[in-house]
């Protein structure tokens, strides 16, 4: 099973990074850098595709803008000229100048929206250019650091910790790479939800009604659902039901058990005991919202569902965690090491390794084919680099660090590990 | 990854962009110019109250309208701005891996842990206002935990930046037994640093009352040092023109700000660097592997979650490797207490159970499987990494 899986990896597309590695380990080392970091960059999408999301939405609102008075003026001039009846020219006349004073005001809103469009523009290719200077080997670190403050936003953002993503940004000088002003659009919608107040999730759900049908979407109906609940929970129990009549019904076709379980609550009161319909009445039931217009709110602009810290922290614990990570004498380097990393990552799978991978015990270095394990008499293997320096410190004798016991460089055996 | 397919694929939709933009609001202008003649044709007119005339003005407007149908245009440029970035968001898509949540295993990671491995790292990273701004708005009052100590270590690496060494100092003398323990000189070169602070900017007497106040009493620990130090002292004035210009290098500030800073992260039982770096490092280096390996298993959604162990490696770089770990060539299995790595005399590594079945009884000799040696089990030694 592991060498079919093995082979599967090998075989599917990888991008360029399968390229033949030259003989010579150094070269050999940055090639797979530079692969690494090209694997990377496809882990992107998320900042490439939101601003493009934004701007496609303020394109599309700009359009219908045009659209809707475009019309409202061609039918003016159309009922105008075809209107059989005798009309004075004064009438005319303001009819006319009244719709030149609307083009005007579209025309500003059109120059408005337009700049909008090319702020949104130039973000979009910003964030392209940012992934194009990952090239610029100098400013590499500076790259990596502003990717982790990227991740750290978002995760602040998706929290609705809006002061400290602010904060993070702009000390971080990555305001063109963070989307923020997105969130804080969201972040009306949200807070409103807390307050139990559905109108703007409803405005939100009715201006992206085309895309939200798209992808099969219930949000609206759930929150047609919720505002139900009220109507009953207030005993506004004929208005519940011409609201049933009015916005519930059009969603029974594809929903009907849901909303059957909904419209039974008007026989119950909002405090009643019954178990199945008193869920309905909770606080609860906003939270949920809350989560629910979350996530539509994430798939439409492209983000994941998680954030991405979550994401990354589980794919990094993962590939971090050995049984060695749970032990007490776990190098204070590891991340395993503390107590919190620890507690995220007993849920997760262990790590696998094919082949050997040791570290020297005294210097912390890899004990490779550069630098081969030695035995000691003791059974302890350290690095041939670090003995030999020990050696040439001491007269050719060796401690072992860890028990204390003394011998000679010349004692020492070769270990050959694959 | 073909970035400039991207970009240009993008450099299209701006230019569509930018186009649309533009001509529709010159298909404005052209209808208010429309209207506005029409306007004008009627307050012209001698006749002011004709219908016939004004009938006529009306229609004119009508049809001069239809005829460059301004909605037709409209309906036009939004269709080929919309195929154009269709055609980007496809790009986009090939490109990126387009959802890499993938892989992601449905645990809950508890907010409070994740918010104090948060609140840590802005700590250790010198970031104190964003720190106590986060501790707030996540309301944990309790991730403030390390916020003192790190607090020290910064003020102590701004004092040293202004070449003020009497805080680092301190911190050494104070944990000098700690220091000792741990093989760290940093006690010493501070000093040095210091004596040659005090050399260049002060007295020659001062440099030497600050030897023999500080570096003779553990003279025997420092028989190389002191006299190459007392040597500086021949060179007064002209150290730059000595032997011992290198001790001037301002490369030593650094050096000795991060060694300071080691001691003092590995003192309080931390890493050097911020394990969040570490841990999302380790996973940006990761993910691709976990997904093409969530991709090609093509298993049960349950299987995937309840994983023990992953049954390919994650090859991560040198620099996240922190133990080591004994795989057995024969086996493939982890050592571990139980199956721990054995040496054989020809100097091969094997497991114990590995041995224990190649050798089927335990004092018949057996062939290491990599040479033609033999060895019988008694004569292999158990190894510790």
């Amino acid at each position: 099973m592991d060498m079919a899986v093995d082979m599967a990896i090998d075989a599917a597309p990888n991008g360029d990074a399968s390229a033949a590695a030259p003989a010579v380990a150094a070269a050999h080392t940055s090639t797979a850098r530079l692969a690494q970091i090209a694997e990377s960059l496809k882990l992107e999408h998320q900042l490439v595709r939101v601003p493009l999301e934004h701007l496609k939405k303020t394109i599309r609102s700009n359009y219908r803008l045009a659209e809707r008075e475009f019309t409202a003026v061609l039918n003016s001039v159309a009922e105008a000229s075809g209107s059989s009846d005798s009309r004075s020219m004064d009438e005319t006349l303001t009819r006319l100048s009244s719709l030149v004073t609307r083009l005007q005001g579209l025309k500003r809103k059109l120059e408005e929206g337009g700049k909008v469009e090319n702020v949104q523009v130039q973000r979009c290719r910003a964030r392209l250019e940012h992934l194009g200077s990952v090239a610029d080997a100098d400013k590499l670190d500076d790259w990596k650091d502003a990717r982790l403050n990227r991740i750290l936003v978002d995760y602040l953002l998706r929290m609705s910790y809006y002061d400290s993503a602010k904060n993070l940004a702009e000390t971080a000088d990555i305001q063109e790479l963070a989307d923020i002003d997105v969130f804080f659009e969201a972040k009306r919608v949200i807070e409103s939800l807390r307050n139990k107040d559905l109108a703007p999730a409803l405005v939100w759900c009715a201006e992206n009604k085309p895309r939200l049908k798209k992808s099969k979407s219930k949000l609206e109906f759930q929150l047609r659902l919720q505002e139900f609940i009220e109507l009953v929970r207030a005993n506004e129990h004929m208005k519940a039901i011409f609201y049933a009549r009015r916005y519930l019904a059009p969603w029974a076709a594809t929903n009907m058990k849901e909303m059957q379980r909904v419209v039974t609550t008007l026989a119950f009161r909002h405090n009643t005991e019954c178990s199945i319909y008193k869920v309905l009445f909770e606080p609860t039931q906003w939270d949920y919202l809350v989560e629910q217009f979350k996530q539509e709110f994430c798939r439409l602009f492209g983000m994941t569902n998680e954030p991405l810290l979550n994401i990354y922290l589980q794919a990094g614990l993962t590939a971090l965690k050995t049984p060695l990570c749970y032990k007490e004498a776990c190098s204070k380097e590891d991340p395993l090491s503390q107590e919190g990393f620890r507690r995220l990552a007993e849920p997760l799978p262990f790590s696998k390794l094919h082949h050997s991978k040791l570290v020297c015990y005294i210097s912390k270095k890899p004990m490779d084919h550069e630098n081969p394990p030695l035995v000691l008499p003791n059974g302890h293997v350290y690095s041939t680099k670090a003995l030999e320096e020990m050696s040439r410190q001491n007269d050719g004798r060796i401690t072992c660090p860890r028990t204390g016991e003394v011998c000679n460089f010349t004692e020492l055996v070769k270990a050959f590990i694959s | 990854m073909e970035l400039d397919l991207i970009q240009d694929a993008f450099d299209r939709v701006s230019k569509k962009q930018k186009l649309s933009s533009s001509k529709t609001q010159q298909l404005v202008r052209q209808i208010e110019h429309e209207i506005e003649q029409a306007i004008m044709k009627m307050q012209s007119t001698e006749n002011a109250t004709s219908c016939p005339e004004l009938k006529q003005i009306l229609a004119d407007l009508k049809n001069k309208l239809n005829e460059f149908s301004p909605m037709n245009q409209l309906e036009t440029l939004q269709k080929d701005l919309n195929i154009t970035l269709g055609k980007y968001v496809k790009v986009t898509e090939k490109s990126f891996n387009p959802d890499i949540s993938k892989a992601y295993r449905n645990v809950d990671f508890d907010p409070h842990i994740v918010n104090q491995i948060i609140a840590s790292h802005f700590y250790r990273q010198g970031l104190f206002d964003l720190g106590d701004c986060f501790i707030s708005e996540a309301n944990e009052p309790e991730a403030a935990a390390l916020k003192t100590p790190f607090l020290e270590m910064y003020g102590i690496l701004e004092s040293m930046r202004r070449r003020n060494l009497e805080l680092a100092l301190n911190w050494a003398s104070s944990h000098s037994e700690w220091l000792a323990q741990n093989g760290s000189n940093l006690e010493l070169k501070l000093h040095q640093l210091q004596f040659v602070e005090i050399l260049q900017n002060d007295s020659v007497q001062n440099a030497l009352s600050y030897v023999r106040k500080h570096l003779a009493p553990n003279a025997s620990a420092h028989k190389v040092e002191i006299p190459k130090l007392m040597g500086c002292l021949v060179w007064s004035g002209k150290l730059h023109k000595s032997p011992y210009a290198d001790l001037l290098s301002p490369n030593h500030w650094e050096k000795l700000a991060d060694e300071f800073m080691q001691q003092f992260c590995s003192c309080l039982g931390q890493s050097y660097q911020s394990p969040l770096s570490i841990a999302i490092a380790a996973g940006i280096h990761g993910l691709p592997t976990l997904l093409k390996l969530e991709s090609v298993m093509a298993v049960k959604k349950q299987e995937w979650q309840a994983m023990k162990q992953l049954p390919v490696p994650i090859d991560l770089s040198k620099d996240f490797q922190f133990h080591s770990i004994f795989v057995c060539p024969v086996l493939r299995e982890q050592g571990s207490d139980e199956n721990p790595p054995m040496l054989m005399p020809c100097g091969h590594v094997l497991s114990k159970q590995s041995i224990v079945k190649l050798s089927k009884s335990s004092t018949r000799p057996f062939k290491c499987p990599y040479c033609p040696l033999e060895a019988s089990v008694a004569q292999c030694r158990q190894l510790h990494f």
